[in-house]
């Protein structure tokens, strides 16, 4: 997307500046010390393209005028890097078709805004002690460009519109330089600025010159600056729809990828794994590895010092053997030929217990846990005791499981390592660039892997480690764990020189993730008429806290995740659909029962609400049944008329809420002044009301009810709140004689504040279905002597066209377009499997309360 | 390892390998072209799709010394500039989200198109259950291979 009208006179301007092949590149980019700086940043250009200094979000190429910007997210399918990058142009009033995207390394240092947005993005550094009383809502030290929680949007989109409107804001004062006007008098439009008759464009010297000499705009000013919502050409596709730019290059196969990358002299490791979590390799021949033709060397990758990974190891990888190789077939078959000849040693205490870790055991070990009192999470003022389930009432009880999941990314992990000069230079898709450097640093310096880099090793590590980040073949919360690229740094390590690349099998992917926990949730319900006048809800899970911290780590693991002391889950958990589960009672008592991990434990797109909505959203169905309730009805009874939950007042501490304060949080400013610097995102039940109302009306539930009464076809409905957005889903199924499911059409409503881009949340939302019914459907990893059962997509089958709904409408909640934007990657799986088993029911099969319902259900 | 000849995107040619390598193998590690992806190696997801004669194979399950009797298409292939009427489809839907998969999924459909000019939701369903999409295109999939039959017709 290179402009270039000016090209033809570049290289003159460049001899004028008597800088040879270098040029003065106007850029402004995120300062770690206050809402943006600009300067002049000496660059390189070659063929348009800036080089050398990498820590501009943007920058302007002098004459031809080509905009460069960073996208500095992970894009795993969510279409980020356009979105962003649009915001930015459209604030920045660019040409699009003048706009080039640059992919951010690992640089959290310089692009790693962190929550709150709205204070980091708007506070020069002396506000910052205002703001002592919320520390928590302070920049953090050590910000992150971490991709996860759905919440690049939410975090970025104020600091991009200013970032575009401050740039603009400078060029219309520039501007009035250049024709000595008053700069009231210079409106910039689609990469020009004009003045009356006059106009200069945004790539003009002249222009640059003036305002490079400008410095930094004021906060006040660049937030007048931004557009009125009228204006917007991309924002909400208000003019135009936002552009997909990497569309072209994914149909035509262009290397963009992962594996895509090739360096001269590579070689490829494939590697054999320790089955079980904490285990280690006691013994193995190389020789019949090294018989293959094309196997270069095999080794182990762990050095001894370094314990294996699996429970307690965060991002440690399990103990292997690599077989490096010219080629990727050559690395497999000596792969093959190497499995027979290791033995594992499991003597490690942790790794003897993980050995003889069974699932099917383990499910018992859950419900063991759930019948038991456990941890509070959150309670009604008046107690809830024995005597709410006695007398009158009618008790009704629950239990529902989900069983340990794999995310399954497309492109298995992979990752590239060049180990050269005392550096480390690293090409590998990742959702979690910061944490992925620092692990690398660790490799290259022999760093302690046991506790947090101080900032000496973190300096020394951002010098010596550069990420590259291909796009991402799907993450969902794989890769946000990087020790596949920890492999292939050690494997760097041990081959000074060669570049190697560490290829995953999707086998390894299915053996070796960090799974989405176990669950088993028990709930009771004192029913009197038809009124639920109680609720006792009991959560056991296992908790990535246990994966992410050794037991020695244990204190700083409950400071970090806010009172959960493991094996109780952590404050991310809870908050995801356990501390905020919507329905009002008069008596409810939520408890988080332990359980503890003997398999790495880590996230899959909505976590945990994945099993706590599939509960809630199921029960609230099951007691409509009981009292003979139309479902949709009873769970806006259940809801109420709706408002904010009182969470502080019913014992929930610090509600998580995604990061994000609940409260709106005003600073005062100079002069008495009020500035609202934070929107606050409380979970208000107001909204999940109106997205049950709306999916009810675009789904005609009510007459559909009545038309499919008495026959095998059915509606379901479950809503759920997730990453501070709101969906309320309705699927309409039906039944064969031989309970075959057909899934007709599924209808989904999201408030998700603004949708900055709908084609793209309509995208993710349709995704999120089909996601969604893929693990309530077919998802099950089980395990048997501490290994995992299932290989690849024979047996952990995952959700194919034929099995796909007919239809997916999704519904985009209308709201004020001053709403700040919430998740949206993850806010559309949750609600999918309790509407599903909900209209199973109603279609007149069985009602399921366990994941996968291939189990109880034939799925063709 | 022995002599080949293999017929890609309408080139020939040479290389001196093992002939049980699959051609998915060949194709991204010795040819270099990294448009046929890695998802399964079982012929399970359909990533790896290539056309053998104009026919939709998996290619991680095909080896080079079959592969080499035929024409091999790749998604590089498809079309010089991206213009096959799948591409084009494919694009002016949004259809793909991570896109990994999608070289794929356009060579299948492709192949589809190629046997059937008007095919039904059941024959995309029939020809299109070997491809896996994880982020979950599949209803605009469905929607683009009808938008690239009309466009063909």
């Amino acid at each position: 997307m290179s402009g270039g009208i000016y090209r033809g006179t570049r290289r003159d301007f460049l001899r004028h500046l008597g800088v040879g092949t270098g040029a003065l590149v106007w850029g402004c980019y995120i300062s770690p010390k206050g809402l943006f700086a600009t300067e002049h940043l000496p660059e390189i250009i070659h063929n348009g393209v800036p080089l050398g200094k990498k820590n501009y979000f943007v920058a302007i190429v002098p004459v031809e005028g080509t905009i460069v910007i960073t996208t500095h997210r992970a894009e795993m399918g969510q279409g980020i890097r356009s979105s962003l990058a649009a915001v930015l142009a459209d604030e920045l009033e660019a040409d699009w078709s003048r706009v080039r995207l640059r992919q951010a390394d690992a640089a959290s240092d310089k692009y790693g805004i962190e929550f709150p947005y709205e204070v980091k993005a708007a506070l020069p550094f002396p506000f910052a002690d205002a703001y002592k009383s919320k520390p928590q809502y302070l920049v953090p030290a050590e910000a992150s460009q971490f991709t996860d929680s759905s919440r690049s949007m939410t975090a970025y989109f104020t600091p991009m519109r200013l970032f575009g409107a401050g740039i603009r804001h400078t060029f219309e004062q520039a501007a009035a330089k250049v024709f000595n006007v008053d700069p009231s008098q210079c409106q910039a439009r689609q990469h020009k600025v004009y003045a009356g008759s006059h106009s200069i464009d945004y790539g003009d010297p002249l222009l640059l010159f003036h305002a490079s000499k400008l410095g930094d705009p004021k906060y006040e000013d660049v937030q007048a600056a931004l557009k009125k919502p009228g204006d917007w050409v991309f924002i909400n596709a208000a003019k135009k729809p936002m552009p997909f730019v990497d569309a072209a290059d994914m149909v035509r196969g262009k290397p963009i990828y992962g594996a895509d990358h090739d360096l001269p002299g590579m070689l490829t490791a494939m590697i054999e794994r320790c089955p079980v979590a904490n285990g280690r390799i006691k013994s193995f021949d190389p020789a019949p590895a090294l018989a293959v033709p094309g196997v270069r060397k095999v080794q182990r990758v762990l050095p001894s010092n370094v314990q294996p990974g699996g429970v307690g190891q965060a991002f440690v990888p399990h103990d292997g053997v690599a077989v490096i190789a010219d080629n990727t077939w050559a690395a497999l078959q000596g792969r093959r030929a190497l499995k027979p000849t290791i033995e594992y040693d499991y003597l490690d205490d942790l790794a003897k217990d993980n050995a003889k870790y069974d699932s099917q055991a383990f499910r018992q070990t859950l419900r063991e846990s759930t019948a038991a009192k456990g941890m509070l999470v959150r309670k009604t003022k008046a107690d809830l005791t024995d005597e709410d389930f006695s007398g009158s009432a009618s008790i009704f009880e629950a239990e529902y499981y989900v069983p340990l999941l794999a995310q399954a990314p497309m492109e298995p992990p992979v990752a590239t390592a060049l180990y050269k000069d005392g550096k480390m230079e690293v090409w590998s898709p990742t959702q979690n660039p910061d944490v992925a450097q620092q692990c690398v640093g660790r490799v290259l310096h022999n760093l302690p892997w046991d506790k947090d880099l101080d900032a000496t090793s973190i300096k020394l590590t951002r010098e010596t480690v550069t990420l590259h980040m291909p796009l991402l073949g799907g993450g969902f919360g794989r890769k946000s764990k990087p020790d596949y690229i920890v492999e292939a740094a050690f494997l760097a390590k041990l081959n000074p020189g060669v570049p190697i690349r560490v290829q995953w099998t999707r086998e390894d992917d299915i053996k070796f993730s960090y799974y989405n926990a176990v669950s088993s949730q028990y709930l009771k319900a004192a029913v009197v008429g038809k009124k639920t006048t109680a609720l006792l809800h009991r959560s056991a899970f296992t908790s990535f806290f246990g994966t992410l911290f050794p037991e020695s780590r244990a204190k700083e693991r409950a400071a970090l995740f806010n009172g959960g002391v493991y094996p109780y889950g952590s404050a991310i958990e809870r908050a995801q659909g356990l501390e905020d589960m919507p329905f009002k009672v008069d008596k409810l008592l939520i408890e988080n029962c332990p359980a503890k991990n003997y398999i790495r434990i880590g996230w899959m797109r909505s976590v945990a609400n994945i099993y706590h909505a599939f509960a809630s959203g199921s029960f609230a169905c099951e007691l409509a049944e009981k009292v003979g309730d139309d479902s949709k009805d009873y769970l806006l009874g259940l809801i109420g008329e709706g408002g904010i939950l009182a969470l502080p007042d019913e014992a929930v501490a610090e509600f998580f809420n995604n990061g994000l304060p609940v409260d709106i949080i005003n600073l005062p400013v100079e002069g008495g002044k009020v500035l609202q610097m934070v929107p606050g995102f409380p979970a208000d039940t107001r909204h999940l009301r109106a997205v049950v109302q709306k999916v009810a009306e675009v789904a005609d539930w009510d007459n559909k009810v009545k038309q499919y009464k008495g026959t095998r076809r059915g509606l379901g409905i479950a809503a759920h709140r997730s990453f501070l957005s709101y969906v309320a889903t309705v699927i309409d199924v039906s039944l064969s004689d031989a309970n075959e499911l057909t899934i007709h059409d599924v209808y989904t409503v999201v408030d998700c504040g603004l949708a900055v881009n709908p084609d793209r949340v309509r995208a993710q939302m349709e995704g999120a279905v089909n996601y969604g019914l893929s693990i309530a459907l077919l998802g099950e990893i089980t395990v048997k002597n501490g290994a995992v059962v299932q290989n690849n997509f024979d047996d952990y089958p995952v959700l194919r066209i034929h099995q796909a709904p007919k239809n997916i409408f999704v519904t985009i909640l209308e709201v004020d377009k001053q709403t700040p934007p919430t998740g949206i990657g993850e806010v559309g799986v949750p609600t999918v499997a309790p509407a599903l088993a909900n209209a199973i029911v109603a279609a007149g099969g069985p009602r399921i309360r366990e994941i996968p319902f291939r189990k109880t259900l034939q799925v063709l | 390892m022995s002599i080949f000849q293999l017929h890609v995107n309408g080139r020939l040619h040479t290389v001196d390998i093992d002939g049980n390598m699959p051609l998915l193998w060949a194709l991204r590690d010795i040819l270099g072209l990294k448009g046929t992806k890695f998802g399964c190696g079982v012929a399970q997801c359909g990533a790896c799709t290539v056309h053998l004669d104009g026919r939709a194979v998996r290619s991680c399950s095909v080896d080079v010394g079959v592969a080499c009797l035929s024409k091999v298409t790749t998604i590089e292939g498809l079309s010089p500039d991206g213009s096959h009427p799948c591409q084009k489809a494919w694009v002016e839907l949004g259809v793909p989200q991570c896109g990994f998969c999608q070289p794929g999924q356009i060579m299948s459909a492709s192949a589809l198109l190629a046997a059937n000019g008007n095919p039904s939701d059941e024959d995309i369903d029939n020809a299109m259950r070997g491809n896996i999409c994880r982020c979950g295109t599949y209803p605009r999939i469905r929607e683009a291979i009808h938008k690239a039959a009309g466009s063909k017709s």
